[in-house]
This record gives C-alpha cells, structure tokens and sequence, in this order.
C-alpha cells in the first residue's frame, strides 16, 4: 500500500516537471514553430490569368527569404514557405486557408494575393482568433483587411487603393482632366478602386463620368470593345483600370484601336511588367508605342530601376544571386519570370518587414507575442526613404505612391504630369 | 383460297391509339407546362424575396460603418447561387453602391424608376427575361436591394420536363401501337376466316373453305359465326328459280 502510494507520487512528481515542458512542445508543434523552421502559409495565384502576380510575389519574398537561411535563419529556425495556389478564386483561396490553419498548422499567413480572396478569408481570422492567427502583408489595397472588424486580424506593409487612386485623381484634375470614368473587375478588388476614385472626386466637387466592368479571369485574347464603347460614349479625358494585367492589357489595346485617345491609368495591383509585356510583344516600336504611351500606373514600392535606394539595390543582388522559381508542383501554366519587377520587389519588402517581426519574437516565438513585436517597429529602416512604423490602430506600414510612365520597355518615375498628359 | 384481311377494324383501332396517344401527351404537356412554370416563377420569386431580405438585413452594418468592397463581396456569393443572374444595391439617390453586371449596369435598369419593396418582370435586350425583387435596407434609409432571377432558366426547366415527357411518351407509344397491332391481328384473324368460311358457303363452295374449316371448332364467337353460316348453308330453302332461269 505505502510502495502504491510512493509510486503515484513519483509519478505525479515526474508528470509535474515533465508537464510545462510538454504543453510547450504540443504548442510549438502545432503552430508552426520547430526547433529548426518557423513555417509560413502562403495562398496565391499560381495559375490562371493572374498568375504572375502570386510568381513575381513568391520570388521577391524568396529571394530574401533563401538569404536568411542561407545565413542561418532566425535563431536557428530556417524560414519556410507552405504554398498553395488558388487561382485568385476565393473559395480555393479559403480552403487553402482552412488547410495552412487546420491541417499544416503554420505560424502565421503572409503574401496572401488579391482582394476577392482575402475578403472572404479574413472571417475565418476572427473565427480563429483565440489562435492569434495573423495575416501578414496581402498583395491588396483594400479596405477590409484595413478597417473593423477585421482590421485586427491583418498587417499591411503597402499603401491602400484609396491612397493610390486618390493620387491618380488628384493629379489628373490637377492637369485639367476632370472627366474621370472607371473601368473596373466586377468584385471586391474592383468595388475598392471604385469607391477610391469616386471618394477622391467627390473632394474636387466630381463625380464618376462612366464606368465599365469585365469578369475576373478575362484573359488578354478577350474582347472589351463593348467596355471602351460604354467608355467612349460619355467622353471622359482619363480613365482609371482597377483590374489585373490581362484585362487591363485587353482594354488598353481596345481602347486605343476604338480611338479612345485619353490617359489610362492602372492601381498598383495591375502587374506592371505583365501588362506591359501583352502591350508590346510581337509588336513594332512604333505600335508598342501607341499602345503604351498614354499609360500611367500607379506603384507602392519605388523602381527597381533606382539602385539609389538601398534596398532596391539589395532586392537586385538578391534576385541576381538566389534567382527563386516557384515549386515545381505548383507549375501547371507556363510563365516566363521577369528579372526585376515592381511585385517581386513588393514581396522583397513584406519579406524583410516579416524577418525582422519574427527575429522581434525572441529565441522561443510565440503566435500570442506577433502583435507585441509588430507594433515595436517605430521608424524601422526598411532600406526605403520613408520609415515604417506600427502601432495599435496603425497596421499599415507603408504610405508612400509612386507613379509610373512607360519608357520604350520599361516603366519609369513619372516626374512631370503636365508634360506627359496636358 | 386466300383469307380475307379485315382492314378497316385495323385501321379504326391503329387510329384510335393515335388519338388516343396524342390527348394524353397534348394534356398532360399543357398541365406539366403550367404546373412547373407556376411553381418555378413562385418558387424563383421566393428565392429571391428571401436572398434580397438576407442582403438587405446584412448590408446594414456594412453600408453604415464599412467600406463598400465588403458589400460587394457579399452581393457576389450570392450570384454564384444558380438562377441569381444579377444583383444591385442603391442608394437612396438611386446610385449604384454595388453591382454584378458586366459590362455595365444596362441603361433600362439605370433609367428605370427606384423600386422597393416590389417584385417586377424585367426583359434586358441581349440578357434576357428576369424576375426582380426589391426589398429595402432599414426601411430604405441607406438603400434598397435587388435582386434577379432568369425566367429563362424556368423555360429551359418546362423545355427539359417536356423533353422527358415526350420521350416516355414516345417509347409507350411504339409499346402500345406494337401491342395494339398484335391484339388486333390476334383478334382480327378468326373474323377474317368466318368470313372466307362465309363467303366460300355463300358461292355453294363448300370444299373450297376447307383451308378455313378450323374456324368451326373455335369456342369465341368467330367460331359461333362460322357454324352459324354452316348451318344456314345446309338447312337454306331449296332454290327457287328466277324468272330469267338462274338459280
């Protein structure tokens, strides 16, 4: 009886000391954190029309993510990335999401693409959020993910669609061009650049001049003549595209064919290089001309072009020595990378932001501890002229729009609005 | 000797299925038709009553206190319901706050007097038919709500029904004029021979229906008629001689 009783003793001894230790395990176990690999989830568009957004986006933030644990990692823990495509379908986008939380039990999401998907998933956030499950700098401007009641659940690094349109608008009223009509992706992302364009022309005393929609998924090869005629008809001296490259590419070409000789205008979110690319190949100079030289796209992250910022110049070493490509699994479509891009370098930014949240947690990180170590960025150098800082209430990073023009085959900084659209 | 066919029996009976085959797919077409219409314009009209009530009740919180991309991404998992083809919000000056129509919201639409509360019957040039219910959000103060189903999916609904229908009709109909066609030769057989029978004893060639002669030991009335006519036959009034001496 007395040996019985010094045995659940000891064992109610041992189960206490070796109990903490335990609990600490399965926790770290299951939130994506061993004791060598922090686990990041990432849902993207992979294939599809769009697909060399989730591309550019996954190879700007690789390139520094294989620096870091080509260096070692984070106290040891080398990053990886649990990637899944959805197509920029928000269904997919969801149960992706289900999957990286539930099932892969990453430690965090981060480089989500797109506003259809991330709207739909950040309920799932809020449904989770005793898990402290955090989403980290989607490719989006969007408001929800900005404001309640999820605005709790999400980190922005980039400036919003109200920010970027509200530029566009302010500058093409600025010149005279008052006229604004819209032509947008029928959905969230859309209904966002939307309400930007028709928030900014209100303070000027406007109001939209025409708008026109296209489905999400139209490809280049589409035809959106009845979109430009729509357009045509109420005479607008601009026009403001809050789409993806391929549709965007598709009116342009349109637009100009029809005779729709006005400024166009692309939020941040269009893809650049690809759109730029459907413009120009196959043709000559002088076409590829005609079809880019009205074009203005607005950007959140400065030229890769300008090796005077600092972390443009480190974002070009990096793509040049760790050139990522995308996991071979999740290659169903061809796509021919672009060496710079102002995505990647975008996915560059929110990668450097992410490592030095995460170096921020300690040497034991915990989910519970992300918010503490986000809102301690003040003035943090990202390697870019403006300073990025958090705090509860502020959740966005960066603020800063650029503009970009169309130079035989690139974009550059648009530093003369009259001169180009007057 | 040959047995006389009895056509006209045939015939009547082939043309009575006919008849008979075609009332019954032209009536029961006619109330599949209106059955299934009836009760897909209701059931379509309920739907989306209830869908633009659910709209209407959730947009409250978001046109008040959020940005309007929520309220889009709400109006479209909705569409993506089969049979809602279009979903619009607008305000209380009757902008557009939100909408599912690609190109563009068409001008019959966006000319068209501010409804609430209403259920209306819509034909879109190159869209097509649509039932459209109103409802408005928090009594119409921020905006109403409206929603559209494709009455041309109830037609492609009634067309499929009918399909079916004609294509069960079809195959009892080949069943039943193969069957009606069996009885009928079945029956038509042993009167066709009573009458051969009573034809032959009608030229006094009595060893002439002798191919025939079974039909005198059949228990219907076939056989009944033919030992009829045999008895008449042997028991018929000598022959009185005409008055041109031919018997």
């Amino acid at each position: 009886m007395m040996r019985d009783r010094r045995s659940l003793i000891s064992a109610g001894i041992a189960g206490g000391l070796t109990w903490p230790w335990l609990r600490t395990l399965a926790e770290t176990a299951d939130s994506g954190i061993t004791d060598t690999e922090v686990t990041l989830g990432m849902s993207a568009a992979f294939s599809g029309p769009s697909r060399g957004l989730g591309i550019e986006l996954y190879r700007g933030a690789s390139a520094y993510f294989d620096d870091v644990n080509y260096n070692g990692g984070i106290s040891g823990r080398r990053i990886s990335l649990k990637i899944y495509d959805d197509g920029y379908q928000p269904d997919a986008s969801v149960n992706n999401t289900m999957q990286l939380m539930l099932e892969d039990r990453v430690f965090l999401l981060f480089g989500y693409v797109g506003t259809p998907t991330v709207t739909r998933v950040l309920p799932l956030l809020k449904k989770f959020q005793d898990q402290s499950v955090f989403l980290f700098f989607p490719f989006t401007g969007a408001q929800p993910q900005r404001e309640p009641p999820y605005g709790d659940f999400a980190f922005n690094l980039r400036a919003s669609y109200l920010q970027e349109t509200a530029g566009l608008v302010d500058n093409f009223v600025r010149i005279g061009r008052r006229r604004i009509a819209v032509f947008y992706q029928a959905d969230a992302y859309g209904r966002s650049g939307w309400v930007g364009v028709r928030t900014a022309l209100a303070r000027h005393g406007e109001r939209i001049a025409g708008e026109a929609t296209y489905s999400r998924g139209t490809q280049f090869t589409a035809t959106l003549r009845p979109q430009v005629e729509i357009l045509q008809a109420v005479q607008p001296d601009a026009v403001i595209c809050v789409g993806a490259y391929a549709a965007c590419a598709a009116f342009a070409r349109d637009a100009v064919d029809l005779g729709l000789e006005v400024p166009i205008a692309n939020v941040s979110f269009v893809g650049s290089e690809n759109l730029l690319a459907l413009l120009t190949e196959g043709r000559d100079r002088a076409d590829s001309e005609r079809y880019t030289r009205l074009l203005v796209n607005s950007q959140v992250v400065p030229s890769y072009e300008d090796t005077s910022i600092p972390a443009v110049l480190e974002y070009r070493e990096f793509m040049q020595r760790y050139n990522p490509a995308v996991p071979a699994e999740l290659v169903t479509e061809s796509y021919t990378p672009f060496d710079h891009s102002f995505v990647s370098l975008e996915g560059f930014l929110d990668a450097k932001l992410m490592v030095e949240i995460l170096r921020r947690l300690g040497d034991e990180p915990a989910r519970a501890d992300l918010e503490q170590a986000v809102f301690s960025l003040e003035d943090f150098d990202l390697g870019l002229s403006e300073r990025v800082s958090f705090a509860d209430g502020r959740r966005q990073g960066l603020q800063q729009v650029f503009y970009t023009v169309v130079d035989g085959d690139r974009f550059v900084t648009l530093n003369d609005w009259d001169e180009r659209f007057s | 000797m040959q047995v006389i066919k009895v056509q006209k029996l045939f015939q009547k009976t082939l043309f009575g299925v006919f008849a008979l085959f075609g009332f019954i797919g032209v009536s029961t077409s006619i109330l599949l038709i209106y059955t299934v219409d009836s009760y897909l314009t209701e059931e379509y009209e309920t739907n989306s009553a209830g869908i633009a009530q659910s709209i209407a009740d959730s947009s409250v919180d978001i046109l008040l206190n959020r940005d309007l991309s929520a309220l889009q991404s709400l109006i479209d998992q909705f569409v993506e319901i089969q049979g809602i083809s279009y979903v619009y919000i607008t305000d209380e000056t009757g902008e557009f706050l939100a909408h599912t129509f690609v190109p563009g919201v068409p001008d019959q639409i966006r000319n068209s007097e501010p409804a609430t509360n209403s259920t209306i019957q819509r034909q879109l040039p190159g869209m097509g038919d649509f039932v459209e219910v109103s409802r408005p959000i928090l009594a119409g103060v921020p905006g109403d709500v409206h929603v559209a189903m494709d009455t041309g999916n109830i037609a492609l609904h009634v067309q499929r029904a009918i399909g079916r229908q004609v294509y069960l009709i079809s195959i009892v109909f080949v069943v039943g004029v193969l069957a009606a066609v069996w009885l009928v030769s079945l029956a038509s057989r042993p009167i066709g021979e009573a009458l051969t029978y009573a034809v032959a004893l009608a030229r006094g060639e009595e060893e002439q229906a002798a191919p025939v002669a079974g039909i005198l030991a059949r228990k219907d009335e076939a056989g009944q008629l033919a030992r009829l006519f045999l008895h008449f036959y042997r028991h018929r009034a000598p022959s009185t001689p005409s008055t041109d001496g031919t018997a």
